[in-house]
């Protein structure tokens, strides 16, 4: 008994360790399980969208069709050609998941709730630069495309590669400016800080531009229609990842489908007042829920709805519109803010 | 029982092992001769000191380090290499090598010497974990120093950076009309 006190006292003080590592296990968990059930929504909705049923035959409501898929994703042949830099080629897709999953670290869901004795948040870290880390390790995302498209040694790769880190770099500014006007609201970086003074009113309602643009930017940033330039299958193939097979070809997909999620949940952090429920009786973190999954079905509406723009139409929107209109806009609320 | 501070022990074993990839990636971009391999070296570098920097309390460093040298101005040294396609060098003795190998072991030798001179003093910063700690955030005691005592570099440094940008565009609009005229 006297050594079970022992290792339980020598625990109690890694409790954080322990409980953080539990944290990140079950939300890294949560995302790649998340994945499927997007495909399965993201392919339903469509369906609607385009008078049609949509996968329908495994499983009630075709709920048994990602399972099937995953196990054919993961038992397909992986195929390399024999020109490809072999190091970089299997490097790309695992940046581009480790990215995606790794932004959500800082992503608060919920207030602090206490189990057992112990405030546990619901977030992996509170960082107290919240926004910059997840602004950071995305623009690190762009990586596994750029050396997808180079590792290929595929000419349609490299242009889908080079579309991309092109696409997100301009993309990126607006993405940051338009935050910037209310990391100038809130005063502080940190996420959890923007969602607590949001407790009135949410900013949308006083920053309807910059919501706007930062939500073209993130569609841009994320590669979905009408933004999805760097995989046109007209003039590309497949973009970036023509020549990936099997589940290296999954995982593109999913960081993708975990950048929507994470980008979703940003927005509404930002604007939709995250887990503040403003009156309406359900639990704070089934409105951080709700609003994600109504913002991810926009998403998905969006790519039914607009055909794809062409790429230098999709540069001079980027730079001739977003970006003089989100720095106007941070102008006009800075001057506001201090006067 | 368990006396030794496990977490002190952790984050020194941790600087260390960072550090010492640093060096190793910073070795790798000067001996590498594939160039994609040699920006990837650099990124992984360029990590490392982010990493390091976050290990030292200053979250806001790192991730502008992230943001600006590792994101922003890495991918376009990547970009320069996929349209320029990379080519492995040769690697061949010649002059200039012999050149560069011998002022490679002056600065070593120099290195060395000041080493002889007795053991280094850290360099003392204005702020340690308690002051930022009191200011609230990295982010913000940097802005706090940034905008009151350096002010006027600060703006200095920006307005260098404008010109630089208004120069390139002025090279690189200006310069089509002789191709022009030749397609003419």
């Amino acid at each position: 008994m006297i050594m079970l006190d022992d290792v339980m006292k020598f625990f109690e003080q890694y409790a954080y360790l322990i409980i953080g590592s539990v944290k990140a296990f079950v939300i890294a968990g949560a995302l790649l399980g998340i994945v499927p059930a997007l495909v399965w929504l993201e392919r339903r909705l469509m369906g609607r969208f385009q008078v049609r049923l949509g996968p329908n035959r495994v499983g009630p409501f075709g709920l048994g069709q990602p399972i099937s898929d995953s196990i054919k994703l993961l038992f397909k042949e992986s195929i390399i050609q024999s020109s490809a830099d072999k190091f970089l080629f299997h490097l790309a897709p695992a940046i581009v998941v480790f990215t995606a999953i790794v932004t959500f670290a800082v992503i608060p869901f919920g207030e602090p709730v206490k189990i057992l004795g112990q405030e546990i948040g619901l977030w992996v870290a509170n960082v107290n630069i919240g926004l910059l880390f997840v602004f950071a390790i995305s623009g690190m995302g762009v990586y596994g495309m750029v050396l997808a498209g180079l590792a290929s040694n595929n000419k349609y790769s490299l242009m889908g590669g080079l579309r991309s880190s092109a696409q997100m770099i301009s993309y990126e500014l607006t993405l940051g400016l338009a935050a910037l006007s209310i990391i100038v609201l809130t005063g502080s970086l940190s996420l959890i800080d923007m969602v607590n003074s949001q407790a009135l009113y949410p900013n949308i309602l006083i920053q309807p531009l910059a919501f706007l643009m930062f939500f073209i930017a993130g569609i841009a940033e994320t590669n979905r229609a009408p933004f999805d330039l760097p995989e046109a299958e007209q003039e590309l193939v497949a973009g970036f990842h023509t020549e990936y097979t099997g589940m290296k070809f999954a995982m593109f997909f999913m960081g993708e489908y975990i950048n929507m999620v994470t980008m979703s949940a940003l927005v509404t952090l930002l604007f939709l007042g995250g887990w503040n429920t403003y009156g309406v009786p359900v639990w704070p973190i089934l409105a951080f829920s709700g609003k994600v999954l109504f913002l991810l079905c926009v998403f998905i509406w969006l790519r039914s709805t607009y055909p794809r723009i062409r790429y230098d139409r999709l540069m001079t929107f980027g730079w001739k519109v977003l970006v003089p209109l989100s720095l106007l806009n941070l102008l006009i609320t800075s001057t506001l803010v201090v006067l | 029982m368990f006396e030794f501070d496990l977490f002190e022990l952790t984050r020194a074993t941790v600087t260390m092992v960072v550090g010492l990839t640093a060096v190793l990636a910073s070795l790798g971009v000067i001996l590498c001769s594939a160039p994609i391999y040699c920006a990837l070296y650099l990124i992984g570098h360029m990590i490392c000191l982010a990493l390091l920097f976050l290990l030292y309390n200053a979250e806001f460093i790192a991730a502008v380090q992230l943001i600006v040298y590792a994101g922003a101005v890495m991918i376009l040294f990547l970009f320069i290499i996929a349209l320029l396609g990379g080519k492995k060098e040769i690697q061949e003795p010649s002059t200039e090598r012999s050149v560069a190998i011998v002022f490679v072991a002056t600065m070593l030798g120099e290195l060395f010497f000041s080493a002889a001179v007795g053991p280094t003093k850290p360099i003392e910063g204005v702020f340690d974990i308690q002051t930022v700690a009191e200011v609230g955030g990295s982010a913000k005691a940097i802005g706090l120093e940034l905008f009151s005592r350096h002010v006027v570099s600060f703006e200095l440094a920006s307005v260098l950076l404008l010109v630089a940008a208004v120069g390139i565009i002025c090279l690189s609009k200006f310069s089509y009309v002789p191709v022009r005229r030749r397609l003419k």
